[in-house]
């Protein structure tokens, strides 16, 4: 069967729609075909900054007064007791188990522990005076994806792709590498009521909690690589199927007259069959040269947060709008914090530096935005007596790209890094802040739901103007 | 503009203003449907919205305009403010909001009709626009808040309605659909399957009513409205949220719903029996343990079960059972005013916390016990024993309870013990914060272990056996009002409320008293007088079988809801359904036996006359849909032969170990797509955010919200699903040898299995298609035709009625 004049067939009856004198045939089939079959890319509400996002997660608290938020007040009070309400009482104060440096131009305080990073530090726009409103981490990790601690929904990403629609609509729009199941799991990556084209779609199997992997002695980051991408035929017999299958909706459409939603179907199958070489093209690293190879770490040891950061460039170069990859190891340090920490920032340095090297050199750092959070950081005073309890009242997070102020520490914590007091930056505003990034103004990104319009940063956010580069 | 366009225009104007007919056709070809598209969801009546206090839905309404001044000035584009919003010159001023500029035709489109003058033929009574009814009197005003009454001119049922609107619009409607598409379209909406090419066969117009209630009648027709119903109550066998734990024994209420959708328990009874069954008397313990599974409804929502809070568990317990009751019941958002009055309803917060005490006056009992994820434990309900019931969960040898009893016993020794030494400590004045973080990790593990092994004691009796359990809700043991919390939050307790309803609603029920009002409260929701109980369902039932409700947003009822498109027809079916003892299956025959019903979905209006109502308002032809999740998984086991009917005895989620979500995906011996059996769709288990993968892809309901209307998408993963997934291989595996067993040629064949996923035969066209495949096709005659009929059930005709 030619598929060629099929392709002509259909598209002469597309025009035909368009052309038809009401307009009707069109506007019903671009409403069905395009808002509800893909998610065509949208104008954002002012010129923006930023097209994509990759966010990396480092989950699990890390601790912000031994990585980017520099305290000699608390070095020299190491020890001493802390006197910072009831929950610190009687806890000594802990300064930074590692050292710290400044580093690049602008002369960024940072951890010695990330030293591939430090290079990019005039890239960095550190933020100190993060806060959020509970200190656990199944709630913050909520808040630090849907803004809510306590409600069901939609994840930045969703917001993000149903407020810009997608660049590539062979690739799902938005999405996740190997999340973590649990702290509410798909949850994080959920349309809740958006539209379910918005949700995350997810890329490898859920992250095993560490200590169950450990306990089964398995990978953290089994499974296939997508749901139902693997053909069970051969591609040929697969597109003769999809003609037979084309042919019979036609036939369909011809006996009904106009029907959208199966011109909608045929588009879908079209766009499928795409999405099914298009996906493993991305996640096929067998062609990066290896230099490129050797940049990220991979084939060095444990190098699957390493490959997960050449994916994540990898779509972001595809047209992929939001990318979230969950670091490789969890940072909630309670204890033994100064070798926790170092396996961390080890784990994690190589493979986020040539995130940034690449996409500089690739041109795509100025408009992706790389985002590298915890869901919130930990306290200043000493727990078990080597490790931090969590602290959700001040923390650090850094942005780099897409419009943000390179080499900017922004805001700041008390003197000993307990709580944010200058230019303090809720989740909220933190959202805000990416979504004005991206053009979109989060006062106006709303969806109704149940009779109520709803936005990510609910009732509150303001945009933090002062990291604008 | 370039000199071609505007000589273009030119043009059009010349030949719009010659003729006033070609004005207004100018209009309905490219105007009208502009506004419908884009402008009225929030500038005309249908919507109940005019944004800016505008509406662009009727010729004066245009021309007035809103806040800002007329929308169109006839002959002068440059003072109709319409066209500076759809240009974007004025940044505070640009439309459709939040969307990219319409295309550039588009907008010529609009300039050229107000420069001819803006011919506009919606001569439609103005309405004064619309404000919030926010205050109690002018909510007694709103529609949907004042009680349904029976039209005068009923004569003529159901159809009467639709025609007369019809008529008012110089419509007519559709003759009825072919006998076949009646038939699959009635075999898909009452059980949710295609009948079988012997009952396509069998069929008449002349036996549709037998039909009718043979489907009615049959067990299959409670797997498919229970699942609707299962959607409405945010069924789910686990938690979700942040600590997505198992609810074992939910399936209980599952089974209860569906088996009471096939009894027809009128559907007051059926509200009463959810929120309070625990408090209706039962004659049997058959009956008290069906009473008792029905409050389920109250226990299966979403909790935040890591909150270390009580009060704040309690009260957002509270809430979420608040919220679930009033959207189910009444597609209203009462809980919108926890924290303060509703925006756009009657509801205050006085409302939301007399209902509250209701709430807070009930225990609710849920099954999950405390661990690193919960500091909630929520016990659960033990039934009455029964001969042949299903008891899912496992037996313990009698051995191991001695274990767990005497490991309870130690830990509980170890709490006294750890408690008594900070007592002493405390009482000497001895300093114990060094040793806080070791006295932690102690409570702790005293904590999370004793959780375990309590959930696992309650759950069998003294010699290890499983016991009958179900999650529900009673009353607790302290009855009290609640106070209201100023901005809902729990430090700051107000006055005190007495338990009650809100007030907007003139209904004269009993208040609570002694016991924690939910009987009280299904009484006033079921009452004769209230406006919106029976009005909701009658609508849920509508969209259900007509594919659109009569008001579209079936969740909401309220203010910023869509008002009814046949006002009256709403009420003529609320009425009739509650003076019919509100039996459920008599409101779905009285809709399914209308002509409105049975009509064809092609329009048989000329195209100019149908573009005055191009979503179909005013149903002049029946709508197209796509079939739901489980109605497309259970037509492929029923083509394939493979459908097993047999109920499944209790849930997959009933034989998990353990009460973690989270390592669903590592559990080897659950399948991966948690599907895997061959039973109906609603036997599936349903996992907040581990739908089985057909659920996931065909927009089966979210199960942590209210949902009487699924979205209907149609994405690139279905496809993926349709073409690669293993349950939809399998089941053109098993239908490609049903049909080489059942026939012998390979056009036989073929025309069986058109038989049986379509009830039709194939023509030569497809034929021709399916030879020309067959032909170049590899592999043997299985593999082919087990590609052919993997094309039929991907086919979009499998999956939509017509």
């Amino acid at each position: 069967m030619n598929t060629l004049s099929n392709f002509r067939r259909h598209t002469s009856r597309r025009e035909a729609l368009m052309t038809m004198s009401s307009g009707i045939g069109w506007l019903a089939f671009s409403a069905l075909a395009q808002a509800k079959s893909g998610i065509a890319a949208k104008a954002p509400h002012s010129p923006a900054r930023a097209k994509r996002v990759i966010f990396l997660t480092m989950r699990g608290g890390p601790s912000h007064v031994d990585l980017f938020d520099y305290k000699p007040e608390l070095m020299a009070r190491d020890g001493k007791t802390a006197s910072l309400g009831r929950d610190s009482s009687g806890a000594k104060l802990f300064g930074p188990v590692h050292p710290m440096q400044q580093c690049g131009q602008s002369g960024q305080w940072m951890t010695t522990l990330y030293p591939k990073l430090a290079q990019h530090a005039d890239d960095l726009c550190i933020i100190n005076s993060m806060n959020t409103d509970l200190p656990n981490h199944a709630q913050a990790f909520g808040q630090m994806h849907t803004g809510s601690f306590q409600f069901v929904r939609p994840s930045i990403g969703a917001w993000t792709l149903y407020g810009l629609g997608t660049e590539n609509e062979n690739l799902p729009g938005f999405i996740t590498l190997n999340p973590p199941a649990d702290n509410g799991g798909a949850q994080n990556y959920g349309s809740a009521f958006l539209p379910a084209i918005c949700q995350g779609t997810r890329i490898g199997g859920s992250q095993l909690p560490d200590l169950y992997a450990a306990l089964l002695n398995k990978d953290v980051a089994p499974g296939p690589p997508m749901k139902n991408i693997t053909p069970a035929v051969s591609r040929e017999m697969q597109r003769a199927q999809l003609d037979l299958i084309r042919g019979l909706n036609e036939r369909k459409m011809e006996r009904d007259g106009v029907h959208p939603q199966i011109e909608g179907a045929i588009e879908s199958f079209e766009l499928a069959f795409r999405m099914q070489s298009e996906v493993p093209e991305v996640l096929d690293l067998r062609g990066e040269p290896e230099s490129v190879l050797k940049l990220y770490g991979i084939g060095q040891g444990k190098d699957q947060f390493a490959r997960q950061c050449l994916l994540a460039r990898r779509m972001a170069e595809a047209g992929v709008r939001f990318i979230e990859i969950a670091s490789p190891v969890q940072w909630d340090h309670h204890n033994r914090l100064r070798e926790q920490l170092a396996t961390c920032c080890t784990a994690t340095d190589q493979p986020i530096a040539a995130l940034l090297t690449d996409l500089k050199a690739r041109g795509l750092l100025k408009d992706t935005l790389v985002v590298w959070a915890g869901e919130f950081g930990r306290t200043p005073y000493a727990q078990s007596g080597d490790g931090r309890d969590h602290n959700h009242k001040g923390y650090s997070i850094w942005m780099a790209g897409g419009g943000v102020k390179g080499g900017l520490t922004y805001g700041a914590t008390d003197e000993v890094g307990h709580k944010a007091v200058l230019d303090p930056m809720h989740i909220h505003d933190w959202h805000a802040t990416i979504l004005h990034l991206l053009g979109l103004d989060h006062t106006r990104l709303t969806f109704n739901h149940g009779g109520r319009n709803f936005r990510l940063t609910n009732v509150s956010g303001t945009v933090a103007k002062g990291i604008l580069a | 503009m370039s000199p071609r366009t505007s000589l273009l225009i030119a043009v059009l104007i010349a030949a719009s203003t010659a003729s006033g007919d070609e004005g207004i056709s100018h209009f309905e070809s490219k105007v009208r449907p502009v506004l419908v598209k884009h402008c009225y969801e929030c500038h005309s009546a249908a919507s109940g919205k005019s944004k800016g206090g505008l509406r662009l839905d009727t010729r004066e309404a245009i021309r007035t305009g809103g806040d800002s001044g007329p929308a169109v000035v006839p002959g002068d584009p440059s003072k109709s403010l319409l066209l500076s919003a759809i240009k974007h010159t004025d940044p505070d001023l640009e439309m459709p909001p939040n969307k990219p500029r319409l295309p550039t035709s588009i907008i010529a489109d609009l300039e050229t009709w107000i420069k001819s003058g803006a011919p506009d033929p919606r001569t439609s009574t103005t309405h004064p626009v619309e404000r919030p009814p926010v205050d109690l009197e002018s909510g007694r005003q709103f529609w949907s808040y004042r009680k349904p009454l029976m039209p005068a001119d009923h004569s003529k049922g159901i159809d009467g309605f639709i025609r007369a609107r019809l008529a008012e619009h110089q419509l007519k409607p559709a003759p009825e659909a072919d006998r076949i598409t009646l038939l699959r379209r009635l075999y898909l909406d009452l059980i949710g399957l295609p009948p079988t090419p012997e009952q396509a066969a069998a069929f008449s117009r002349d036996t549709y009513e037998a039909t009718v209630d043979e489907l009615l009648r049959s067990p299959r027709f409670g797997e498919r409205w229970g699942k609707h119903w299962l959607d409405v109550a945010r069924f789910a066998e686990s938690n979700g949220r942040e600590s997505n734990l198992t609810f074992p024994h939910a399936w209980r209420y599952r089974d209860y719903v569906i088996d009471a959708v096939n009894a027809d328990i009128p559907f007051d009874r059926f509200i009463t029996e959810q929120i309070s069954g625990d408090l209706l008397p039962a004659r049997n313990g058959v009956e008290h343990a069906r009473l008792l599974t029905a409050t389920g409804f109250l226990a299966i929502g979403a909790k935040g079960l890591n909150e270390q809070n009580k009060t704040q568990f309690a009260a957002d317990v509270a809430d979420e059972q608040l919220d679930a009751v009033t959207r189910a019941f009444t597609a209203s958002s009462i809980a919108c005013a926890r924290c303060h009055d509703h925006k756009t309803d009657p509801f205050s917060m006085e409302d939301y916390y007399a209902l509250t005490g209701i709430f807070k006056s009930t225990t609710t009992f849920y099954g999950n016990w405390i661990d690193s994820e919960n500091n909630n434990h929520g016990h659960l309900i033990r039934l009455p024993d029964l001969p042949r019931q299903v008891i899912p969960g496992r037996s313990l040898p009698p051995d191991r309870v001695k274990q767990l009893k005497d490991q309870l016993a130690r830990l509980n020794a170890d709490e006294q013990e750890q408690n008594d030494y900070i007592a002493k400590a405390k009482a000497e004045g001895k300093d114990l914060s060094g040793e806080f973080h070791k006295l932690l990790s102690n409570a702790l593990r005293i904590l999370w272990t004793r959780g375990g092994v309590e959930g696992q004691l309650e759950a069998v009796d003294e010699q290890g056996r499983a016991l009958p359990l179900c999650m529900g809700a009673k009353d607790a043991s302290k009855i009290s009002d609640s106070p209201l919390f100023e901005r809902g939050e729990i430090a700051h307790p107000g006055k005190v409320v007495a338990r009650g309803f809100p007030q907007v609603f003139d209904v004269s029920a009993p208040r609570p008293n002694k016991q924690s009002g939910r009987l009280e409260l299904a009484r006033w929701l079921t009452h004769r007088d209230h406006p919106l109980t029976a009005r909701v369902m009658v609508n849920r039932i509508w969209h259900h079988l007509i594919g659109t409700g009569i008001v579209r947003t079936v969740d909401n009822f309220g203010f910023s809801g869509e008002r009814p498109s046949h006002p009256e027809l709403l009420d003529y079916l609320a009425v009739k359904f509650m003076d019919g003892g509100w039996s459920v299956k008599a409101m779905i025959k009285e809709i399914v036996m209308s002509q409105t019903y049975r009509q064809s979905s092609a329009s048989h209006n000329a195209p100019g006359a149908i573009e005055s109502d191009p979503d179909n308002r005013l149903l002049s032809h029946a709508h197209r849909r796509r079939l739901d999740a489980e109605v497309i998984r259970d037509s492929m086991l029923a083509v394939s032969g493979q459908l097993d009917v047999s109920r499944r005895p209790g849930s997959l989620v009933a034989e998990l170990d353990g009460q973690s979500v989270s390592m669903i995906d590592f559990n080897t011996k659950l399948p991966s797509d948690l599907d895997g059996t061959t039973r109906r769709s609603v036997y599936l288990p349903v996992v907040r955010d581990h739908l089985p993968d057909v659920l996931e892809q065909f927009d089966a309901a979210n199960p942590n919200l209210v949902t009487g209307a699924r979205d209907v998408t149609n994405v690139p993963l279905q496809a993926l699903y349709l073409m690669n997934g293993p349950f939809v291989q399998a089941q053109a595996k098993a239908l490609a040898q049903r049909v080489m067993n059942e026939a012998p040629s390979a056009s036989e064949r073929l025309q069986r299995a058109f038989a049986l996923c379509f009830n039709r035969a194939m023509d030569d066209r497809e034929q021709a298609l399916i030879e020309t495949f067959f032909k170049s096709a590899r592999g043997d005659d299985l593999a082919r035709f087990t590609a052919i009929c993997q094309s039929l059930l991907a086919s979009a005709e499998f999956r939509f009625v017509d």
